[in-house]
């Protein structure tokens, strides 16, 4: 019973990482499924969210406003919106200008972007760890009182919660409204929709602007649960969920979200039955033995060359 | 390029290299290397803080030997490639004495590069042992070593008389070394160590590990790193409701904890050099720092401002500028410093350092525990 208890409590932290590196995997690959890109700087995009949605709580703090579902809606705006502005800025301005060009240049604008933001970050909000105040506490408990207790806390379930309806209505959009319809035909064939009046430029920004969103939807989530942020967290938080990515397919939406929880889960148990010092080991491990046994990903749908 | 201007150009390199060279004879350049940026900067704001109050003070004195202190400064960001970039950028500066590194795991490259180079670095926090292990002749510290501070903890511990301790480190060479004397202190004392484990610094999710630390049933956790993570670790664990106590080293002591970790700091135990700055004999020293507007009381800023007032004092003894001779000036002669009297064996370290358990608030503040 306790062992099961143990194992239910490693699944549930597993599932509770998985699910943000999922939200941040959607970036990666709806920008590659679109553009055949990777977008380096989608991890500093998730960063500067987190510092956006922190700024957001400050500030209202300071006005005396501490209604929680306010505080945080405000902060979850701010931080899109910001988010959101910089995912299309660094679009305009990293990756348009060399569109087309060999594949190797706009991933070293990409790099170029991402050292360009995290220092830009340094700058302004100092390099220091920043607290992020635990707004959501407390939560339920399984077990009897003397041993093991799984615990499941308020925290978590928001963020199953909110990944839950953030992938619903991105599933909704893809599948149903007309930008969602065209982001499809453009990742079929951008040249073909452009001959058919898709205003390609436009569904690429569009992309550029909901990864940014919902990696800023990530940011806040997780600068709660872990308690602090720095300019740094982006880089490696943008390693796992791009592994998440490749993991499901890169290109795939639902690949993205499989390969997150997969990742977290994996994380999770390594730490909880092997040893801490071996999760990046396994996170890694399993991105080489995808790449070298099925590099299309779990989801992913083998590239079919174009004549 | 035409003659005349190729004549103009000449003349303003000589120029510019003339007054290079006059001017370096009419000072000595002291190197202040540690993190000005980066997850500990905080440490190096206490190093940069006390080195360059010593050096005013002195210059204000009428310098060393006639000859003023100029400070060169550079940031290591606490990352050891970092750290061998620094070195070699003292040593094209020219700098023959180097306060610094801060982070162990800094110093140990560095210190190859200043040792080779016939540069003295005397550092002012870096407590692990291997640093002076390796019989080199220019390498000293104003801090004492991990397996000093590690016993500390782990007698207090077994003081404590628990059943079970868990040991947690961060893999870098000041977290690790110190969390294994701890171990084997721990275990030679008969308590049994349930969990030594290593964690990544720079990781934010410690969700998995505290569900481990629940499981283990443990009475205390030391956690062997620095206070970013484990600030963390506090905050996450405070949150599964697990209360049992943590303790650390004095990396882990300083008022950034508060911040990342807010209520979950309370009642945690770090092990620190005593507090300098409360010294009946360091008061006027204290009063200069406040009136910079400037706080004495972290765990390096006097530590700091020994290692420059010692390379001074070393000049002075050896009545030279010659990095060996003031090495053996140190080594020979015992010194009167904010931190007590400095004495050296003759490995580099100093003959005797106390550490003090400290219990620490959730404001920031720390009360002695024995």
């Amino acid at each position: 019973m306790q062992d099961l208890l143990y194992f239910i409590q490693q699944l549930i932290n597993g599932l509770t990482i998985g699910s943000t590196y999922a939200l941040i995997a959607i970036g990666y690959t709806m920008v590659y499924g679109i553009i055949g890109m990777i977008n380096f700087a989608h991890g500093e995009i998730y960063m500067i969210g987190a510092y956006t949605a922190l700024i957001a709580i400050t500030g209202l703090a300071a006005l005396g406003i501490a209604w929680l579902p306010l505080v945080l809606i405000v902060a979850l705006i701010c931080a899109m919106i910001v988010s959101s502005s910089m995912g299309w800025a660094v679009e305009r301005v990293a990756y348009r200008p060399v569109r087309g060009k060999h594949r190797l240049i706009p991933l070293i604008s990409a790099i170029g972007m991402s050292i360009f933001l995290q220092n830009y970050v340094h700058l302004a909000q100092g390099s220091r760890n920043i607290g992020f105040p635990a707004l959501i506490e407390g939560g339920f408990r399984f077990g009897a009182e003397d041993s093991f207790q799984t615990s499941i806390t308020y925290m978590q379930i928001t963020i199953f919660a909110t990944t839950l309806v953030c992938m619903t209505i991105l599933s909704l959009f893809i599948s149903r409204s007309r930008i969602g319809r065209a982001c499809r035909a453009v990742s079929q064939d951008l040249g073909m929709a452009n001959l058919l009046g898709i205003d390609t430029n436009r569904i690429i920004s569009a992309t550029f602007v909901i990864g940014a969103a919902l990696a800023a939807v990530a940011g806040l989530l997780l600068g709660m649960y872990y308690g602090s942020i720095d300019p740094l967290f982006g880089f490696i938080a943008g390693l796992k969920a791009f592994t998440a990515a490749v993991l499901g397919g890169i290109g795939s939406i639902p690949g993205a979200m499989l390969g997150g929880l997969i990742l977290g889960v994996a994380e999770s148990m390594t730490s909880g039955y092997l040893s801490g010092e071996y999760k990046d080991v396994v996170s890694f491990g399993l991105l080489i033995l995808i790449l070298l046994f099925k590099p299309t990903g779990l989801l992913g749908k083998p590239e079919v060359e174009k004549i | 390029m035409s003659t005349p201007v190729k004549k103009l150009v000449t003349a303003i390199g000589t120029s510019i290299a003339v007054m290079g060279a006059g001017h370096a004879a009419a000072e000595i350049k002291i190197g202040i290397a540690g993190p000005m940026t980066g997850p500990v900067a905080q440490y190096g704001d206490m190093q940069f803080s006390g080195a360059r109050m010593a050096i005013e003070q002195i210059n204000a004195a009428g310098g060393v030997m006639g000859e003023q202190l100029v400070a060169v400064e550079q940031d290591d960001v606490c990352d050891p490639k970092q750290a061998v970039t620094v070195a070699n950028n003292m040593v094209n500066e020219g700098v023959r004495f180097v306060v610094g590194h801060l982070c162990s795991s800094s110093t140990q490259p560095a210190s190859d590069i200043y040792e080779d180079e016939g540069i003295l670095m005397v550092t002012p926090a870096s407590t692990s042992p291997e640093i002076t292990e390796r019989g080199y002749e220019l390498i000293f510290r104003t801090i004492g070593l991990d397996s000093m501070q590690g016993p500390v903890a782990a007698n207090y511990l077994i003081s404590q008389e628990p059943e079970r301790v868990a040991v947690i480190h961060d893999k870098q060479q000041y977290g690790e070394g110190i969390a294994t004397a701890v171990r084997d202190t721990l275990e030679e004392g008969g308590v049994e160590v349930a969990m030594f484990e290593g964690i990544t610094a720079g990781a934010k999710d410690f969700s998995s590990l505290v569900t481990k630390l629940r499981q283990a049933d443990v009475d205390y956790v030391y956690y062997g790193g620095y206070h970013p993570e484990l600030g963390l670790i506090l905050r996450q664990a405070r949150q599964a409701e697990l209360d049992t106590i943590f303790m650390g080293p004095e990396g882990v002591g300083n008022k950034d904890i508060n911040t990342i970790a807010g209520e979950a700091a309370e009642g945690l135990l770090v092990t620190l050099p005593p507090s300098f700055d409360e010294k009946e004999e360091n008061q006027e020293l204290v009063q200069a720092f406040e009136d910079k507007g400037e706080d004495p009381s972290g765990p390096f800023v006097l530590t700091s401002y020994t290692a420059v007032q010692l390379i001074a004092d070393g000049i002075e003894a050896a009545n030279s500028t010659d990095p060996f001779d003031v090495a053996e000036a140190l080594r020979e002669g015992n010194f009167q410093t904010p931190i007590g009297t400095v004495e050296y064996d003759s490995k580099g370290d100093m003959e005797s350092f106390e550490f003090v358990v400290y219990e620490w608030h959730s404001d920031g503040s720390k009360t002695p525990v024995n």
